[in-house]
């Protein structure tokens, strides 16, 4: 069987692509607060969703219906943690009681955004007949949507945003600062507090963004997000918690690892819903080789 | 009444669940967050052992320590994981296995599962005889489970557990190997699990994939956490609470007519109990008893008697 490498390589960066943006709030959440957040995957469900009823209700475009669905799920996100993670810490909460309370309460938003939008699957093709997302060209032997184009241009931004935000701007070094060291960047006058609420915000609106491309390459329903959890955690792990040029290294790794894996398994004879133990595979083995992930590679001094 | 003797059957298979959770979470500290994926192994090993032929309570016990020897395994990586990295590394564990027993369907019949012959057959007997015999062998496993975590508790052993739960560095500067307990209660508490699955495959009479999901965990979890961690009637009476709330919402479903569809309902109450509980009474309902041993009891009584002579 002849196999398109140089889609392969394309596919690597979608998905690579897709992983990063979902991601970065993961990590980052991860490294301020010192718990993984699990509701995360509902974050990403979430904007999904809101995009597409925004679309659906007032005829929104796919950019304002990102944006809509960006600071809808950021509130949330914001409000998740104020309500409810930040109450818990504050009682002295273990990190495994924050990690069940995540748990809990992704269960509590799948399930009432399953109890509002129902199970069926949704898709965005539906809302935006029209758009020119889905048009496919091909650029020499690689098949290509304009929704793809469309992903990689998003993540790229991303990237070089929040490089010039976390290496620029007051909040990004706060932000940082907190990371590395919450009690000296308290002494430094940083308000932590305020620091952790924007990073909270900012990670579940890009889950939502990340949620909005997910939905339209596949379909939107309440287990989008949790679909996709898994390789989001080895990417956070494997580029080490917090650090989000680890984080852009580890999504573009675990985009080449499945894609290139999943061409391994259909040669090996094997199923390919096995696609997600390659993610698997990644997180078991950074735990156990270098717990820290690359972000070894990105420490200065 | 059929209906209640299955309920009492439920809550004795999730009772196993939730005190071997108990160990593991309650007393050792060790975030399993992926149950499920024991149980699995103790249901998908009765239905393949039983296939063959071999008498249930071998498949029982093979469940068993198949399931052990897995939490040996996994304790492998996990002895050296923070508690967050065992508990991704251990609920995806559970997923990929989910996953393989989905796709692989020599194993046992992938997604459509397999059937599984009870345990003990009882030739001419009535539905309701099966559940009763049922509810017997369920009990006394349960039992066993109870007695063992009951005397592991009070034990040295339990104590040291406790100490690790704590402060394992305090624990190892006192040459307790914190990487020996915790591979052994992962390994008792994967075992219980594994019991607990057997019963459940050959109670159901069949095991599909879709039995397995985290889901199944989570209840667990609830179970504990309401019920009161490292109390072991705490569990039980997590499991017992856990399992009618289940049912009582299945039966409202039928009687009831909610804005709210309640098979999602029912999830978002479980989710909200779980934040609830551990908003306003992180020790559970029950409460985790203070160490008594002879030694501390005799500190004690000198001490008030110090305290008389004082005043």
């Amino acid at each position: 069987m002849a196999v398109n490498w140089a889609q392969v390589f394309f596919n690597s960066a979608i998905t690579g692509s897709l992983y990063l943006i979902g991601a970065v709030g993961l990590t980052l959440t991860y490294g301020l607060s010192g718990f993984p957040n699990f509701a995360h995957a509902e974050f990403i469900t979430l904007g999904a969703y809101i995009a597409y009823s925004v679309a659906a209700q007032f005829g929104l475009g796919p950019p304002l219906a990102l944006v809509v669905a960006f600071l809808c799920t950021g509130i949330v996100g914001f409000l998740c943690y104020r309500g409810v993670f930040q109450v818990l810490a504050k009682r002295g909460a273990t990190i495994i009681h924050l990690m069940v309370a995540s748990i809990a309460l992704g269960f509590v938003l799948r399930y009432s955004i399953g109890a509002a939008w129902g199970w069926e699957p949704l898709y965005f093709a539906t809302v935006w007949p029209t758009s020119s997302l889905w048009s496919r060209h091909d650029i020499g032997s690689i098949a290509v949507t304009n929704l793809w184009l469309w992903l990689i241009f998003a993540a790229v931004a991303l990237a070089v945003t929040m490089h010039f935000v976390l290496t620029k701007t007051k909040i990004g070094k706060a932000i940082r600062a907190t990371s590395s060291n919450p009690e000296l960047a308290l002494a430094s006058g940083i308000n932590i507090q305020r620091v952790i609420w924007i990073t909270w915000f900012l990670g579940a609106g890009l889950a939502a963004i990340a949620g909005v491309f997910r939905g339209a390459d596949t379909r939107i329903w309440p287990m989008t997000g949790w679909d996709i959890i898994l390789p989001m955690f080895a990417v956070a792990i494997l580029g080490g918690i917090g650090n989000f040029y680890g984080a852009i290294a580890a999504a573009f790794i675990v985009g080449l690892a499945e894609n290139f894996g999943v061409v391994a398994l259909v040669a090996l004879g094997l199923s390919s819903t096995y696609r997600i133990g390659i993610a698997f595979l990644i997180l078991i083995i950074t735990l156990i080789v270098k717990p820290q992930g690359l972000a070894i590679l990105f420490r200065r001094g | 009444m059929l209906y209640v003797l299955d309920l009492i059957v439920f809550i004795g298979i999730f009772g196993i669940l939730a005190l071997s959770l108990n160990l593991e979470f309650g007393f050792a500290g060790l975030a399993n967050f992926g149950k499920v994926a024991f149980f699995l192994i103790g249901a998908y090993t009765y239905a393949l052992l039983s296939q063959i032929g071999v008498p249930f309570y071998l498949c029982l016990i093979a469940g068993a320590m198949v399931s052990a020897a897995f939490g040996l395994l996994i304790s492998l990586p996990a002895l050296r994981l923070r508690a967050d990295y065992l508990a991704i590394a251990i609920l995806t564990f559970g997923e990929i296995l989910r996953l393989i027993v989905k796709s692989e369907s020599w194993i046992a019949g992938g997604d459509w599962g397999i059937s599984v012959s009870p345990a003990i057959a009882i030739s001419g007997g009535s539905h309701r005889v099966d559940v009763l015999v049922n509810i017997g062998l369920v009990y006394f496993c349960l039992l066993i489970c109870f007695v063992i975590a009951q005397l592991l508790a009070n034990s040295p052993y339990g104590r040291v557990m406790r100490a690790v739960r704590e402060d394992e560095m305090a624990a190892e500067a006192l040459g307790k190997s914190r990487a020996r307990y915790k591979a052994q209660v992962l390994m008792l508490g994967s075992a219980m699990a594994g019991i607990a699955g057997g019963l459940y495959a050959q109670y159901l009479q069949y095991v599909l994939p879709g039995m397995f999901m985290p889901m199944v965990t989570f209840t667990v979890w609830i179970m504990v956490l309401l019920g009161g961690p490292a109390n072991n009637w705490g569990a039980v009476l997590g499991a017992v609470l856990v399992t009618l709330f289940d049912r009582g919402t299945n039966i409202a479903k039928d009687y009831l007519t909610l804005p709210i569809d309640p098979s999602n309902l029912q999830y978002i109450l479980f989710g909200a109990l779980i934040i609830l509980v551990l908003l306003y009474r992180p020790q559970g309902l029950l409460k985790e008893s203070p160490i008594k041993t002879k030694a501390l009891e005799s500190v004690k009584r000198e001490r008030s008697v110090g305290k008389g002579k004082g005043s």
